[in-house]
C-alpha cells in the first residue's frame, strides 16, 4: 500500500478497523466473545433474534448402540440411493451401447418399453431414498431442540418516524401547493400510460370484416368430398351410414367450421323425418347434410347413433336428433346443428346448393344479427 | 339395398384439391390373398380359411342375390339348400325364430329383419356372443359366444342365402397402411370408441363397446354391417383396403406397449387425476406424517 | 492486515477466512443468522405448501429441458419420425417436436412425463395447502395479503396447466382449445374481438401455440415467481402461525430452527417429492399424445377431458341448461358463458374474498397467529365442506362420460344426478359437517369434565353400574375437571396420557423394545431430558396435547 495519499479519493483507505455495525458489537468485544463456547455463542446469536431454546433433546449417546443402528440405517439409505442413481445412469448412458437400444419400436414389450419406467423407477427411487436418508438422519441423529421465537407486532416508533420522513419529502415537494404541476402530472401520466400500452393494439383486429364467424367455404356447386380428397356419390353410403365431408376447395379438409356430416338415413328415418321449417329441401333423397361443428362449445359432433337418430357431442353431451332436423334434445346445446342444402351435379356427384344459411359453430354475442 | 351398387361407382382418382393426402380407391376384390400371409392370430385365422372355402361355394349364389329382390331369393332357396344352410336352418328354428320371424322378416317390437344384412353381421353378432339376446335392453352387451365356430358358419349359411347382403372379406384383415388406418380410425371410429378403441358412452345407457377383445373380422364385420347404433361404413364409403388400414391399426395399437410406464386405461385425464390423488398426493401426505411424527 | 493478525476471535481455518473475507464485502453475517435461527413449527400439515413449492421447482428445471426440443410453431409437416403408426401424416411442428420429445430424445419421454405429473401435483398440492390454510383459520388477520396471493397463484397455476397441455397440438388438447375458444366467443359484447385478438383471427389460425408457449414459459412463471417469492417473503416476515398448545401463545413460534432439524427435513421433502414426480414420470404414463393423433378440427374422441383441475369446468359446462338469452336487437347471451366464466369467477372470488367476508360476519378484526380447530369453528368447516363438495360433484360431472362407460350407468342419468347433486349435497354436507363438528366439542368437553373412560367398570354398594373416568387434571368438588378448553386436542383415551405401560411412539409400530424404553428411562432419571419437556408440555408429550394450557390471552 502506498503511502502517497494527495489524489483525490486515496485518503481514508487505510486498513484499520472502523467502527462495525454498534448493538451487538457495543455490547460483546472480541475479546469477551472469544471467551464464550460455540454452544454459547450459539444461544447468544438465538437470542438476539428473538429465539429461546428451551430444551435439547440431544441425539443418541456417541456410540450407543441406538446410535449405531441409526448409523447403518442413514448410510444404508444413502448407499441404496447411491445404487439406484448409478443403475439409472448406466441404463441411460448405455442403452444402444453395451446394452439394447433405447429407441421405441413398435413391440409388445422389450427394452425400449422398459426404458422410460426402468429410468423413473430407478431415479425416482433414488431421489425418494435421498430424502428418506436426510429426514432419518434429521429425525435419528440430530439433536431435537424445542425453540421458541418471539413475534412482534409493528413498531409504533417505525411507523411514526417513517411517516414523518414520507410525509416531510411530499411536503417538501411541494406538490400539494403547485397545482398546475399536480394537473399536468395527472395528464402526462395518462398519456405516458396510454402511449406504452397502445402497442397492444396491433393484437386487436375486427372480427367483423367479411363475417368470417357465418360464412364457410361452402357455396353453390362446391363438392363435397371424403378425407382423402374423393366426391361422393348418392349410391356410396349405405342406409344408416355417417360420413364426414370437406368443401372442394383449398384446405377443405383442415378448415375448422367446414367439416359436415353426410348422412343417409334408413328408410323408417325418412318416414319420421320432419326436417326444420323452410328447409325441407336441403336434403336429397334420403341423404341429410348436417354441420359437425357443435352449437354450443363447437367440438365435431358425430357420436351418431342411427337407430335412435342422435347425435351426441363428446365434450358436453348435446344430443341432437337428426330426423328433426338435428334439433338439441339433451345436454346444454341451444340450438339445432345447421343443415348444409345438397344436390347432385351433372356427374352425379354431391354437391352444395349454397353455404350455410346461418353461422355454424358455437353462440356468439351478434350471432343472430349476421 | 345392402352391397347393390356396382363396384363402377367408386370414384376415380380425379380431381384431388391442393395438399389433400390420396390413395387409390380399388374395388372390393373377392380374391383370396396369399394364404403365406394368414398366420398371424392362430384362432382367428382358422376362422377366415373356413370363411374362405365356404365363400367358393357362395360367391355365385352370392352375386345372384345382389341383382335380385332378397324377398324373392327366400322364395326360391328353399329347393336347393346346401347341408350347412340345412344345419343353419335347425340353428335359427331353435333360437333366432322367436324375435327375427319365420322367413328373417323380423318381428316388429322384438327384433329387426336379417334380410339384406348378410353373413357379415351375423358373424359379428353371434360371433361377439351378442346374439341370441338374454333380455331386451338398450343394448345387446357382448358376452362369450354361445355356438361354435361351426355353428356360426351354418347360421351364416343360412341367412347369407335366405336374406343376401355383405359377405365376409378374405384374405390378409391387417393388409393396410398403419398411418391411413390411424387417420380414418380418429376420423370415423374415435369418435365413439375412443382414441385407442378403449370405448365410450352413448346417450341414455347405450355405448361403444371396448375394441380391446375384438378380433380383426369382428371389427371388419362390424364396419361392414353397422350393428344396432353404430353407422354402417359400406365398401364404397369405406373401402375394403381402408377397412383393412383401420383393422391394422386398431389392432397395432391394442398390441403395442405403452413405452411411458402403465397405461391407466389410456383414457387420459380421469385416470391421471386419480392417479394424482391417490398415488401422488397420498403418498407425499404418507411421507409429511411420518417426518412430523416423532422418531 | 495487521488487525487479523492479533484481534481474538479470529478465524485459523481456510474455511472461516474465506468466510469473514466473504462478510467483509457482502455484510451478510447477520441476515444469515436472522434467518437460521427463525423457528418453525413441528407440525406435518405446515408442509404442504413445500409441496407445491419443490414441485415447481422441479417443473422449472424439467420445463427448461423440454424447451431444448420443443418447437412451438403451428407449420404443417408431414412426420418422419420413429413412431410408425403416425410416419407420413400431417401434422404441426409442435406436434411433431412433441413426438420428437418422446421417441428421438434419449430420456425425453421421462422429462415430459415427469414435468406433467409434476404439475398435476402442483395443483393439487397447492389445493391442499389451500384447505388447510381455510379450514385452520389461517387466512385470518395479518394473513389476508398472503392468502390473496395464494389465490393467485391457485389461478396462475391453472393459466399454467392448460397452456402448458394445449401446446403439443394434439387431438385431446385441440378439443379443449377449441372449447376455449367457443368460451371468449361466448363474452357478451366483447367476445369476438376478444377472440380475434387472442388467436390473431378466427380459430384456429396459426399464432395461438407460439402464443401460449410464451405465456407458459415466460410470462406466466415470471409472475408465478414473484408472487411466490413474496409469498415467503410476507411469510417470514410474519412468522409462522401454530397449533394451540402448551407454552404457545399468540406472540410466539414453537419449534424448530431452521438450521439444522428443519432444513434436513425441509430437503429431504424436497428429494422426496422431485423422487415421486420421477417415479410416476417413469412409471405411469401421461399425456401419450403419440395415441391422441394431430389435432384435426374434424376429429375427436369420446371422453374429451382436461387436466383434472379444469374437469371442474367442464362439468359445469355438461350440467349447465341449455339457457340462451336472447336481448332485444337480436343479441345473444350464450348459455357456454355462465358454466365458464361468471361460474370460475364467482368462486375465485367468492374465495379471494372470503377472509374480508368472514371478517365482515364474525366483526372478529383482531390479529390471530393459533390456529383453530377446525370443530371450532363449525361455521366455516361446514362452509369450507359445503365448497368442496360442490366442486368435487362438478369435477365428477367433467367425468361422467368415463364414469358412465366404466360402470354401465346411463350418461343422461349422470348428468341428471350432477345437476340435481350439485344443488341439493351441498346443503345436505354443510348440515352435516355442522353436526359432526358439534358432537365432536361436546365431546372434547365432556372428557374435560368428566374424565377419560377407563373402561373400568364399578358396581355401586346400592348396585348401580358406573364406569370410572379418570379426570385430565383438578376437579372441584363435585368431581367435575376445572380445565377449561384451549383449542388443543384433547386426549381420548387412556393410553394418550400414559395410561397403559409407557410407549414411544413410532410412525409404523409403537417402539416398545425394552432397551429403547429402558434408556429413555436412564436419561429421565438424569434428568436430562425429561425435566423440561414435562414443564412444557405438561402431560409429556407434546404432539399429544396433553393437558391444554390455561385460556390463551
Amino acid at each position: 500500500m502506498s503511502t502517497r495519499e494527495s489524489a483525490p479519493g486515496s485518503t481514508g483507505g487505510a486498513d484499520v478497523p472502523g467502527p462495525l455495525h454498534g448493538g451487538p458489537d457495543d455490547d460483546y468485544t472480541p475479546e469477551q466473545l472469544a471467551t464464550l463456547s460455540r454452544e454459547e455463542l450459539d444461544l447468544l446469536g438465538a437470542r438476539y433474534d428473538d429465539v429461546q431454546v428451551l430444551h435439547v433433546d440431544p441425539g443418541p449417546e456417541p456410540g450407543s448402540s441406538v446410535e449405531r443402528q441409526a448409523v447403518r440405517q442413514v448410510a444404508l439409505t444413502f448407499g441404496l440411493a447411491g445404487l439406484a442413481a448409478f443403475a439409472a445412469f448406466v441404463i441411460y448412458v448405455g442403452s444402444g451401447w453395451f446394452l439394447p437400444d433405447w429407441q421405441w419400436t413398435i413391440t409388445e414389450g422389450g427394452w425400449s418399453a422398459i426404458f422410460t419406467p426402468m429410468i423413473g423407477a430407478l431415479g425416482g427411487l433414488a431421489l425418494i431414498l435421498v430424502g428418506v436418508g436426510m429426514v432419518v438422519y434429521t429425525k435419528k441423529l440430530l439433536p431435537h431442540e424445542t425453540a421458541v421465537q418471539d413475534k412482534h407486532d409493528g413498531s409504533h416508533f417505525d411507523r411514526v418516524t417513517t411517516g414523518a420522513t414520507l410525509v416531510g419529502g411530499l411536503h417538501n415537494s411541494g406538490l400539494a401547493r403547485r397545482k398546475l404541476i399536480t394537473r399536468s402530472l395527472v395528464f402526462m401520466g395518462g398519456g405516458v400510460g396510454l402511449m406504452l400500452l397502445m402497442p397492444l393494439g396491433g393484437l386487436i383486429r375486427n372480427p367483423n370484416t367479411g363475417n368470417p364467424l357465418g360464412t364457410t367455404s361452402w357455396g353453390e356447386g362446391v363438392r363435397l368430398l371424403r378425407d382423402d380428397g374423393s366426391p361422393i356419390r348418392p349410391g356410396d353410403q349405405q342406409p344408416g351410414s355417417l360420413e364426414t365431408v370437406f368443401p372442394e376447395v383449398p384446405g377443405g379438409n383442415r378448415e375448422s367450421d367446414a367439416a359436415t356430416m353426410l348422412i343417409r338415413l334408413r328408410p323408417e328415418q325418412v318416414q319420421v323425418d320432419r326436417p326444420r321449417t323452410g328447409q325441407e329441401e336441403f336434403g336429397y333423397g334420403d341423404y341429410v347434410a348436417y354441420s359437425k361443428i357443435c352449437t354450443h362449445a363447437g367440438c365435431p359432433v358425430s357420436l351418431y347413433e342411427q337407430e335412435t337418430s342422435r347425435i351426441l357431442c363428446p365434450c358436453h353431451q348435446s344430443q341432437f336428433d337428426v330426423t328433426q332436423g338435428a334439433k338439441p334434445v339433451f345436454g346444454p346445446a341451444t340450438r339445432p346443428l345447421p343443415q348444409l342444402p345438397i344436390t347432385v351435379d351433372d356427374e352425379g356427384f354431391f354437391v352444395a346448393r349454397s353455404d350455410y344459411i346461418e353461422a355454424v359453430g358455437p353462440t356468439y354475442w351478434n350471432r343472430e344479427r349476421i | 339395398m345392402s352391397t347393390t351398387n356396382p363396384q363402377s361407382d367408386a370414384p376415380s382418382d380425379e380431381g384431388a384439391p391442393r395438399g389433400l393426402r390420396r390413395w387409390s380407391r380399388r374395388p372390393a376384390d373377392g380374391s383370396p390373398a396369399a394364404a403365406a400371409r394368414a398366420r398371424r392370430r392362430s384362432k382367428h385365422r382358422r376362422r377366415v380359411a373356413n370363411v374362405a372355402g365356404l365363400m367358393a361355394a357362395l360367391v355365385l349364389t352370392g352375386t345372384l342375390y345382389s341383382a335380385l329382390s332378397p324377398a324373392q331369393a327366400t322364395e326360391e332357396s328353399g329347393a336347393t339348400e346346401s347341408s350347412a344352410e340345412a344345419a343353419g336352418r335347425e340353428l335359427y328354428e331353435r333360437s333366432c325364430i322367436t324375435c327375427h320371424g319365420e322367413n328373417l322378416e323380423g318381428v316388429p317390437t322384438r327384433g329387426p329383419s336379417l334380410i339384406g344384412v348378410g353373413e357379415a353381421a351375423v358373424y359379428f353378432q353371434v360371433h361377439t356372443g351378442r346374439m341370441p339376446l338374454v333380455r331386451q335392453e338398450a343394448q345387446a352387451p357382448d358376452k362369450p359366444a354361445v355356438f361354435s365356430d361351426e355353428e356360426i358358419d351354418q347360421l351364416m349359411a343360412y341367412v347369407q342365402a335366405n336374406g343376401g347382403g355383405p359377405t365376409l372379406p378374405s384374405g390378409d384383415l391387417r393388409e393396410g397402411d398403419l398411418t391411413e388406418g390411424g387417420e380414418l380410425f380418429r376420423l370415423n371410429c374415435a369418435s365413439c370408441h375412443n382414441f385407442v378403441g378403449e370405448g365410450g358412452a352413448l346417450s341414455s345407457g347405450k355405448r361403444a363397446p371396448s375394441l380391446e377383445d375384438a378380433n380383426d373380422l369382428e371389427i371388419y364385420t362390424a364396419m361392414l354391417s353397422g350393428p344396432e347404433n353404430m353407422p354402417v361404413f359400406g365398401d364404397n364409403q369405406l373401402t375394403p383396403e381402408e377397412k383393412r388400414a383401420i383393422v391394422n391399426y386398431v389392432q397395432t395399437i391394442k398390441a403395442q406397449a405403452d413405452p411411458g410406464g402403465a397405461g391407466i386405461g389410456r383414457i387420459g385425464p380421469v385416470a391421471e387425476g386419480v392417479v394424482i390423488w391417490v398415488v401422488g398426493v397420498a403418498a407425499l401426505l404418507f411421507g409429511i406424517f411420518w417426518m412430523g411424527s416423532k422418531a | 492486515m495487521a488487525r487479523t493478525a492479533t484481534a481474538p476471535g479470529v478465524p485459523t481455518t481456510p474455511l472461516g477466512k474465506a468466510a469473514l473475507e466473504v462478510d467483509d464485502r457482502l455484510i451478510v453475517a447477520g441476515p444469515l443468522r436472522r434467518t437460521l435461527n427463525k423457528v418453525f413449527p413441528d407440525h406435518w400439515s405446515f408442509l404442504l405448501g413445500e409441496i407445491a413449492l419443490y414441485s415447481f421447482v422441479v417443473l422449472l428445471l424439467s420445463g427448461t429441458y423440454l424447451t431444448f426440443f420443443f418447437d412451438a410453431s403451428m407449420r404443417e409437416v408431414v412426420y418422419e419420425g420413429t413412431y410408425a403408426p403416425l410416419r407420413g401424416a400431417e401434422m404441426s411442428a409442435a406436434y411433431e417436436s412433441t413426438l420428437y420429445i418422446s421417441f428421438d430424445v434419449r430420456g425425453g419421454l421421462f422429462m415430459r412425463q415427469l414435468h406433467h405429473w409434476a404439475a398435476l401435483l402442483f395443483v393439487a398440492s397447492i389445493v391442499v395447502h389451500l384447505t388447510r390454510i381455510f379450514f385452520t383459520g389461517a387466512f385470518r388477520r395479518p394473513r389476508e395479503t398472503n392468502w390473496l396471493i395464494g389465490v393467485a397463484l391457485l389461478v396462475l397455476s391453472f393459466a399454467m396447466g392448460f397452456t402448458g397441455y394445449s401446446m403439443p397440438d394434439d387431438l385431446l388438447s385441440g378439443t379443449g382449445l377449441r372449447i376455449v375458444s367457443a368460451i371468449i366467443l361466448a363474452i357478451p359484447v366483447v367476445g369476438t374481438w376478444v377472440h380475434w385478438a387472442v388467436f390473431n383471427g378466427d380459430y384456429v389460425g396459426e399464432f395461438i401455440v407460439g402464443r401460449m408457449y410464451i405465456v407458459h414459459v415466460l410470462i406466466v412463471p415470471a409472475i408465478i415467481l414473484a408472487l411466490i417469492a413474496l409469498h415467503l417473503l410476507i411469510l417470514v416476515k410474519q412468522k409462522h402461525t401454530q397449533f394451540p398448545g402448551p407454552g404457545r401463545t399468540e406472540h410466539n413460534v414453537v419449534g424448530n430452527r431452521l438450521f439444522p432439524a428443519f432444513a434436513g427435513k425441509a430437503g429431504g421433502l424436497f428429494f422426496i417429492v422431485f423422487g415421486v414426480c420421477a417415479a410416476l414420470g417413469g412409471l405411469v404414463q401421461i399425456n401419450p399424445v403419440w395415441l391422441w393423433g394431430p389435432y384435426n378440427p374434424a376429429q375427436v374422441s369420446a371422453a374429451s377431458q382436461p387436466d383434472w383441475y379444469v374437469m371442474f369446468l367442464d362439468g359445469s359446462t355438461r350440467l349447465f341448461p341449455a339457457w340462451d338469452i336472447n336481448l332485444p336487437g337480436n343479441y345473444t347471451i350464450p348459455a357456454l358463458f355462465w358454466p365458464t366464466l361468471v361460474l370460475p369467477g364467482i368462486l375465485f372470488t367468492l374465495l379471494a374474498l372470503y377472509p374480508m367476508i368472514e371478517r365482515k360476519l364474525t366483526r372478529d378484526t383482531a390479529s390471530h397467529h393459533l390456529l383453530q380447530r377446525p370443530r371450532d369453528v363449525p361455521v366455516r368447516t361446514s362452509l369450507g365442506m359445503m365448497a368442496v363438495t360442490f366442486y368435487v360433484v362438478l369435477m365428477i360431472s367433467g367425468g361422467n362420460d368415463v364414469i358412465s362407460e366404466k360402470f354401465d350407468i346411463s350418461l343422461n342419468a349422470m348428468t341428471w344426478v350432477g345437476r340435481i347433486g350439485l344443488v341439493i349435497l351441498p346443503p345436505i354436507v354443510y348440515v352435516l359437517t355442522y353436526r359432526i363438528c358439534l358432537g365432536l366439542q361436546k365431546h372434547d368437553r365432556e372428557v374435560l369434565e368428566h374424565g377419560l373412560e377407563t373402561g373400568v367398570i364399578r358396581r355401586l354398594p346400592h348396585g348401580e353400574f358406573i364406569e370410572v373416568h379418570q379426570p385430565l387434571g383438578p376437579v372441584d368438588e363435585h368431581g367435575h375437571g376445572e380445565l377449561a378448553y384451549g383449542g388443543a386436542p384433547v386426549p381420548k383415551r387412556m393410553n394418550q396420557v400414559g395410561g397403559a405401560r409407557r410407549a414411544i411412539r413410532g410412525f409404523f409400530k409403537p417402539i416398545e423394545e425394552p432397551a429403547q424404553v429402558e434408556l429413555e428411562q436412564r436419561r429421565d432419571e438424569h434428568g436430562l431430558a425429561a425435566a423440561e419437556s414435562r414443564e412444557l408440555t405438561t402431560s409429556g408429550r407434546p404432539s399429544d396435547g396433553g393437558r391444554p394450557q390455561e385460556p390463551r390471552d
